[in-house]
């Protein structure tokens, strides 16, 4: 890198976490820890029917033992302190109130939030045509949309209330895709999880609108489990967004979600993420949001298709590997990602394509993109079992590093068990080229605008997958993380 | 001496008991420095254990099972008769060359043929080295293989006896080949640790032969390590050729160190074999050094090649080459798991690595991962890998040539190795593996 370009970069003092502010809000939180009580104590101020506790209170007492064990997760390219589970507080509320049953009903100060955030629901509700659930720390906020929604049959609700109004559905699918006992926060999750979304569409229905939730860790001390359940019935479509925030804070806190996708016959889910949880200090790495998510898809029926498209800028610590089990005939599996670290930001994602029935599909575009002292690491697998005929894979992924001091890693893992299947890897690790860079100084652009635009040119072949209205959110997300420090 | 092994215990202690009773007969017993390194090794084995699927550089392949056979397990191994004509199917005699026989890891002089080195070169067993030139043995010895992290080398550390060693001096071209032919023998199963050690100093060339077969139908468990020092300006060229038969298992160790500005090539066949493990592992530590790992497995019946490559970009301004290609008959299976380093300041590293495969039938397994890990901005590194059949629009354009569905797909096979093969820079081995690839393709699709 010229001399000149480094100065510049060294001379653009990192820019401030634009969502790391505080919002005072009264809260109720749980007691810190993670006992029985704690479960039964969630469960009972969420109002929850009989058969959900039991389900929490099994998954509780799995998730202890694994504790206890004194099980870690260490084989990601990944270092961090293991959070401690007995110093998180499971639960906390706005106010005295644990469910708004309407706009009206919330306090201005989360609204103001949220419109601080980018996301004015009143606006977004006229203008985007966007149904929003926001969640602010565990409870959901607000649901857009409903009546409109409801027209078509479409459910859209807080799990919470999802699990209160729809047992029958949500029973049936809850735990399918990843069970309790798939890994140490799933298992968490499922113990202590406080809201998230539900999403229901019926048969043949297109989702009239994109679907959206906003993730929000509001108070100290406390961590994020939201829960996901989305399940498209035959002929379905829907696309669905979630965004993620945090405010500034020293500590760490943790954020396990789980998110399960059910495409039943012909039907399909797109999935897109925008995560930007507050990164920790950019010269200390203190602080900081751990981000351990588990996101699998199951294309259920023939000629389903699952697509997680996401935009990976926040949280100091992310793991997490959206997957797609390919079931069904003819079903097709999409990744796209775009990972930014910087500071001292670290990621291991990737995803799991395993190919189970007939003619199965899956395309896996990865970015990473490191800066600074950061390390980013895809770590992805692709798995053709033995009856999956015909399964093909096609994977591709770029790393790009923006400075000597930080690193990017590639680890695939290609299982094959299928002489018929076509798999096929790409991985390439480079820098900005020169030429590229003298090129854009020729026709006229500056060193910023360069960057800005090779960058966004690397990521095009993945933001050009999120739906529009945030493709153009993403690239301006992309480059106010690339004026804060690339370098 | 031979040392029964019991089944009853753990699998470890049995290694650690043997080490116990062979105290101080290991090769350079009486050095003070190699026999701390052996204390230090069977400790570190002791606290390593026997690798299991739990780890991630064995997730593919189980060899707690079979090394957990009574092999007898002799220091250092006795030296069955061998008539040269049990030897002769092996010995590639189109290919003129500086001939060692091992048996059971001991060199054979009656089987031997030398023939004229340049002045200096010396050729001969590791323990007759250990004597003759103890300077560079201990100079070199044991400074490349790092049994810190894996359990089978620091056995073979512990267990330490005999095995080959070449030493080429400073600016010595040697011109033909040296071929060490190494077979095992014996009606009893065996585990075997020969410790190979190759020193190539500045700007010396040299080419390295070593072909493993088999003469008995015993099951063996040979725990090979070869450690090479390749200096500056040098060039060293290695290929091996394993092809042990369907009752031999082996975990063969190679590492490697490089200094400015040489070449080092590696080249790998697997045709047979029980479990093969090969770890290669290269540290290029020196600028403008060139790096080579080219791997060949055809595999049939239930065999189980596991390619290792660590590949350590630990200086600036170097390149490296890998393409490992395998062709799956039968039930075999094969993994790949090749790695890619640059540390820290290793500037400007170019480094490909390539990994493909043929599947022909269903009960045929490949485990592909090819993995990156990159701590320097000014870098071209990049993978790619493949998994398929072979293609048909080539099988058709064949065929419309006129040859016939069998011959065009044994055809578009051998055009896959080739791209291997014609990395062999000497013709009679090339065509001595060309040879015994197109037979073993011969009643493919039949």
């Amino acid at each position: 890198m010229s001399t000149s370009e480094t100065e510049y970069l060294k001379g653009k003092a990192s820019e401030d976490y634009k969502h790391g502010f505080y919002t005072d809000i009264e809260t109720e939180k749980a007691p810190k820890g993670l006992t029985e009580d704690v479960v039964r104590y969630i469960s009972h101020r969420k109002d929850e029917p009989e058969w959900l506790l039991n389900w929490r209170l099994k998954a509780f007492r799995h998730v202890r033992d694994r504790i206890d064990s004194g099980e870690t997760i260490d084989w990601a390219h990944l270092d961090y302190e293991a959070p401690k589970f007995d110093e998180i507080s499971y639960f906390s509320a706005p106010k005295d109130k644990a469910s708004y049953d309407s706009l009206d009903d919330v306090p201005d100060e989360i609204l103001e939030t949220f419109e601080r955030l980018g996301i004015p629901l009143e606006e977004q509700k006229a203008l985007t045509g966007v149904a929003v659930d926001a969640v602010m720390d565990s409870v959901s906020v607000a649901t857009t949309f409903k009546e409109k929604l409801k027209e078509k049959g479409v459910i859209f609700k807080s799990f919470g209330e999802a699990a209160r109004d729809h047992p029958e559905i949500v029973r049936e699918y809850m735990g399918t895709v990843v069970p309790y006992t798939d890994n140490l926060y799933a298992a968490l999750n499922s113990a202590v999880f406080s809201d998230g979304s539900f999403v229901y569409v019926p048969e043949g229905v297109t989702c009239p609108m994109e679907l959206s939730t906003y993730f929000r860790i509001n108070e100290a001390g406390t961590g994020q489990f939201e829960r996901t359940l989305i399940v498209a019935e035959p002929g379905a479509y829907v696309s669905y967004l979630e965004g993620c925030t945090a405010p500034m804070r020293k500590e760490n806190q943790l954020h396990a979600a789980v998110v399960e996708l059910i495409a039943h016959e012909d039907a399909e889910i797109k999935y897109s993420t925008i995560q930007n949880w507050y990164p920790g200090d950019p010269d200390t790495g203190e602080g900081g949001v751990y981000n351990l998510v588990t996101k699998r898809g199951l294309c259920k029926g023939d000629n389903s298709k699952i697509s997680w498209t996401q935009l990976e800028t926040g949280s100091a610590v992310t793991q997490k590997y959206p997957s797609v089990i390919l079931a069904g005939d003819d079903s097709v599996g999409e990744f796209y990602s775009v990972a930014f670290t910087k500071g001292h930001q670290q990621a291991d994602t990737g995803t799991k394509m395993q190919h189970i029935g007939k003619n199965t599909k899956s395309t896996i575009i990865s970015k990473g993109i490191s800066a600074d002292v950061a390390d980013n690491s895809y770590r992805g697998q692709v798995k053709v079992s033995k009856n999956a005929d015909n399964a093909r894979n096609f994977s591709q992924c770029d790393s790009m590093l923006l400075g000597p001091d930080c690193g990017a890693h590639t680890y695939p893992y290609i299982e094959s068990n299928n002489p018929t299947a076509q798999i096929e890897h790409e991985a390439t690790t480079s820098k900005v080229g020169d030429d590229q860079m003298f090129y854009c100084h020729q026709r006229g652009l500056g060193e910023e605008e360069a960057l800005k635009l090779i960058v966004n040119g690397f990521c095009q072949e993945v933001l050009q997958e999120l739906p529009m209205e945030f493709a153009v959110e993403a690239k301006e997300l992309l480059d106010i993380e690339l004026e804060g420090s690339v370098g | 001496m031979s040392t029964a092994l019991d089944t009853d215990v753990r699998p470890e202690d049995r290694f650690i008991s043997a080490f116990e009773v062979n105290h101080g007969q290991a090769l350079n017993g009486t050095n003070a420095s190699i026999a701390q390194q052996r204390e230090d090794a069977i400790e570190r084995f002791s606290a390593l254990g026997i690798p299991t699927n739990s780890l991630e550089a064995w997730k593919y392949t189980d060899i707690s099972k079979i090394i957990d056979r009574p092999y007898a397990l002799p220091l250092a191994p006795e030296v069955p008769s061998v008539d040269p004509s049990d030897i002769a199917p092996f010995t590639i005699d189109d290919m003129d060359a500086h001939r060692v026989v091992l048996v059971n890891g001991r060199v054979d002089p009656s089987l031997s043929d030398l023939g004229d080195l340049p002045s200096g070169v010396v050729v001969s067993s590791l323990t007759q080295a250990g004597d003759a030139h103890p300077d560079i043995v201990e100079a070199h010895y044991g400074q490349y293989a790092d049994f810190e992290d894996e359990a089978l080398t620091a056995l073979n550390t512990a267990f330490v006896q005999d095995g080959a060693f070449v030493y080429v001096p400073s600016g010595t071209v040697v011109e033909k080949p040296i071929f060490f032919l190494h077979v095992t023998a014996g009606q009893e199963d065996l585990f075997l640790q020969p410790r190979h050690l190759f020193v190539v100093e500045d700007g010396a060339i040299a080419r390295i032969v070593e072909a493993q077969h088999s003469l008995t139908d015993a099951h063996t468990f040979t725990n090979t390590v070869t450690e090479t020092f390749v200096g500056e300006r040098a060039n060293l060229e290695h290929y091996l050729v394993q092809d042990e038969g369907p009752n031999a298992s082996q975990v063969h160790t190679r590492a490697g160190q490089q200094k400015d500005d040489s070449v080092y090539s590696t080249n790998t066949v697997t045709f047979s074999g029980e479990v093969v493990r090969n770890n290669a592992n290269i540290e290029a530590d020196g600028s403008f050094c060139e790096s080579n790992l080219y791997g060949l497995c055809i595999g049939k019946e239930d065999m189980h090649v596991d390619n290792h490559t660590q590949m350590n970009h630990v200086q600036p301004d170097c390149n490296s080459n890998e393409l490992y290609k395998h062709v799956l008959n039968d039930e075999s299976t094969a993994v790949f798991n090749g790695k890619v380093l640059v540390t820290r300041g290793s500037q400007r590293i170019d480094a490909y690595q390539q990994n493909d495969t043929i599947v022909l039938t269903h009960d045929a397994n490949i485990y592909t991962k090819p993995e990156l890990e990159i701590y320097a901005d000014d870098v071209v590194c990049s993978h790619g890998a493949t998994t398929g059949q072979v293609d048909e629009e080539g099988v058709f354009y064949l065929r419309s040539r006129g040859l016939s569905e069998r011959r065009a797909r044994i055809l578009m096979l051998q055009a896959f190795c080739d791209e291997v093969l014609s990395e062999y820079k000497i013709d009679a081995l090339r065509n001595h593996i060309t040879e015994k690839i197109r037979q073993r393709f011969a009643n493919y699709f039949s």
